[in-house]
């Protein structure tokens, strides 16, 4: 019988884990060491919408690498596809996802966020750049002017 | 290297005018990254800098244009420098400019005609992650850092007297005045150097590259941890380079010898770096000792006893991982004080050229280059050490085991013991008689239980208590 673990968000909401998922955050794991597991392991930083979330993830990716008849449940290219749908959310969403990733120490969670926001980089010009992440341009005309011509090799 | 009383002159201000996060709070409004990054602020600079990372040189260009935060970040240089060096289709052909921007551009563009870069100097920009780096690469050495010299220094010393008083004790010396016959002394320097390698690329940092143009990087860079020669196969390369040195007569026992060449550990390199280059704290693999030969310029060496962890590094339980997350410059400036008022002092001292240090087995070491500088280095196997790297190689974890191929590690030790078997039986038989007496003075007291509970840093599972 699989181990539980009990986690409580920043709004006070209690969510019982497996422990296998849970310990994909290393964060987890190490107060667990220390508390045990009795006790509800509190995470102030992160919001019952997002740790909801987060061990939506965790949990995949365990049941996804679990083998039948010496076979991984899911081929690498069906996680893939999961993972990409799993990142498609709101940029507020998807930000809070990263700070979670980072406090639970969820190294594969922060790689894919971290690769998830580089593509929305890749590829566009500055004002795309801009929109996308509401950024203003605080260049003044001359600067500008100056930054464009000395990065006019990355628009030819 | 500059006078530890120098102003701060616009020269060591950050090209871009970034100011460490600390001015900040001392700054008057403008906050120039908050404001700049937009929805991004969330973000952390480690978190951004990973993710500029991951794009293409097209992207960072661009991304340079946004805003004055972005033209910041883009044109930090450890993005540029790895982009040149990990892009498989420039290997070979970069040749460094002033910058690692510079230099990828300049590799990776067709015949074009460059914008002659004024770096924009931006107000309002603090960030630690872009500051710390160049900061550490021009704030000068204060004399504090080299002022220490607590490793032992000897001349004459007679090979009987090195073992008994140093080798088996575990202590490190500088030993004087044994390498002066060597040809490397009035031979090697970049000239000499750049002759034998002709053809032939060396390893900085890993990568391959041709001599000059190591060198060339080597002058200009401004990395915070410059890349340096750190080549294994450099007799192969260049057998002149074999031939100019020789090993010092306290270290010819060299065991793993009888493993000829091909079987062998990495046990050689030679190592040539510009100013502030060196390596972090870190032990020396297999449980071998090593001497270290400067043949030109100048190391500060700082060190500390297998079981003592030196400050800022942190190592796994069983000390298979170390990270010592820190540049070198940023450790003295860190954690040099904190060195000086814990339980274990460190040993230091300056090697000059001439000069050969004896790095004991399992000792941590950390090696700054105050001036650009060529040493030769070799780690061996002695009677002396032989029961810790026997021990070692039989523990059975491959993957610390190194310098040599993945599939030979969980045979190196029968090989080894049969090799000396075969080569060195009397070695063989004094180790035998050594474990005996060993064996029978474990006497099963109170005593020695209570301490065999004690676990070191050191090894997974080496009894750590000594008697002496």
């Amino acid at each position: 019988m699989a181990d539980k673990v009990k986690l409580r968000s920043s709004d006070q909401q209690m969510f019982e884990v497996e422990e296998e998922v849970a310990f994909q955050s290393l964060t987890v794991k190490n107060m667990s060491e220390d508390t045990g597991l009795d006790a509800p392991i509190p995470l102030p930083n992160v919001s019952s919408k997002i740790l909801a979330k987060v061990i939506e993830y965790c949990k995949y990716h365990v049941d996804a690498e679990k083998k039948a008849d010496d076979k991984p449940s899911k081929t690498e290219e069906e996680i893939k596809t999961w993972d990409t749908d799993f990142v498609k959310v709101d940029q507020s969403t998807l930000f809070e996802l990263i700070l979670a990733a980072n406090y639970l120490n969820i190294k594969s969670l922060l790689d894919l966020t971290c690769l998830t926001v580089a593509n929305m980089i890749k590829g566009k010009t500055p004002e795309e750049i801009r929109k996308t992440f509401n950024i203003v341009n605080d260049f003044t005309p001359e600067e500008e002017e100056e930054v464009r011509k000395e990065n006019q090799w990355a628009f030819e | 290297m500059g006078s530890p009383k120098a102003p701060v002159s616009q020269a060591t201000q950050h090209p871009h005018n970034v100011q460490p996060w600390g001015n900040y709070l001392f700054a008057q409004g403008k906050d120039t990254r908050n404001a700049g990054l937009g929805r991004l602020r969330a973000l952390d600079d480690e978190f951004l800098m990973q993710v500029l990372a991951l794009l293409p040189a097209e992207t960072l260009g661009r991304l340079a244009c946004v805003n004055r935060a972005f033209y910041c970040f883009s044109n930090h240089e450890d993005l540029w420098r790895a982009l040149t060096l990990e892009a498989p289709e420039l290997e070979g052909k970069w040749r460094f400019k002033n910058t690692w921007q510079q230099t990828y551009l300049k590799a990776s563009l067709p015949i074009h005609n460059f914008h002659r870069k004024h770096p924009l100097r931006v107000q309002g920009f603090y960030s630690d992650l872009l500051y710390q780096p160049w900061h550490c690469t021009t704030v000068p050495l204060h004399s504090s850092w080299l002022k220490r010299d607590t490793i032992d220094r000897r001349t004459g010393l007679s090979v009987e007297d090195f073992k008994q008083q140093y080798e088996l004790p575990n202590k490190p010396v500088i030993l004087q005045n044994t390498i002066d016959d060597w040809p490397a002394l009035l031979n090697w320097n970049s000239k000499y150097l750049k002759k034998v390698f002709k053809g032939n690329t060396i390893l900085a940092g890993d990568y391959p590259m041709g001599f000059d143009n190591f060198l060339a990087y080597s002058q200009r860079s401004r990395d915070e941890m410059p890349l340096y020669l750190f080549d294994k196969h450099f007799a192969s390369k260049a057998p002149q380079l074999a031939a100019d040195y020789k090993v010092p007569k306290y270290f010819d026992e060299d065991l793993f010898s009888v493993l000829g060449e091909a079987g062998r550990p990495d046990f050689r390199w030679l190592i040539m770096g510009p100013p502030r280059s060196g390596s972090t704290f870190h032990k020396d693999p297999n449980a071998t000792s090593a001497w270290n030969a400067v043949v030109t310029g100048s190391k500060k060496w700082i060190m500390y006893p297998p079981s003592a962890l030196p400050p800022g590094v942190h190592a796994s339980d069983d000390g298979a991982d170390v990270a010592c997350p820190v540049s070198l410059i940023e450790w003295f400036l860190n954690f040099y004080k904190e060195s000086q008022k814990g339980p274990v002092q460190p040993l230091e001292g300056i090697c000059r050229a001439g000069e050969v240090l004896f790095v004991p087995r399992g000792w941590w070491h950390m090696a700054l280059n105050l001036e650009e500088s060529i040493a030769v280095t070799q780690n061996y196997v002695s009677s002396a050490n032989l029961q810790h790297v026997v021990d070692f190689l039989k523990g059975g974890r491959a993957e610390l085991v190194s310098g040599c191929p993945f599939e030979q590690r969980g045979r190196l030790h029968d090989a080894f013991l049969s090799a000396l078997q075969q080569q060195r039986p009397q070695v063989l038989k004094e180790l035998k008689r050594q474990q005996q007496r060993k064996q029978a003075a474990k006497a099963p007291s109170q005593l020695s239980a209570l301490f065999s509970e004690t676990k070191s840093v050191e090894q997974p599972q080496e009894f750590s208590f000594r008697f002496s």
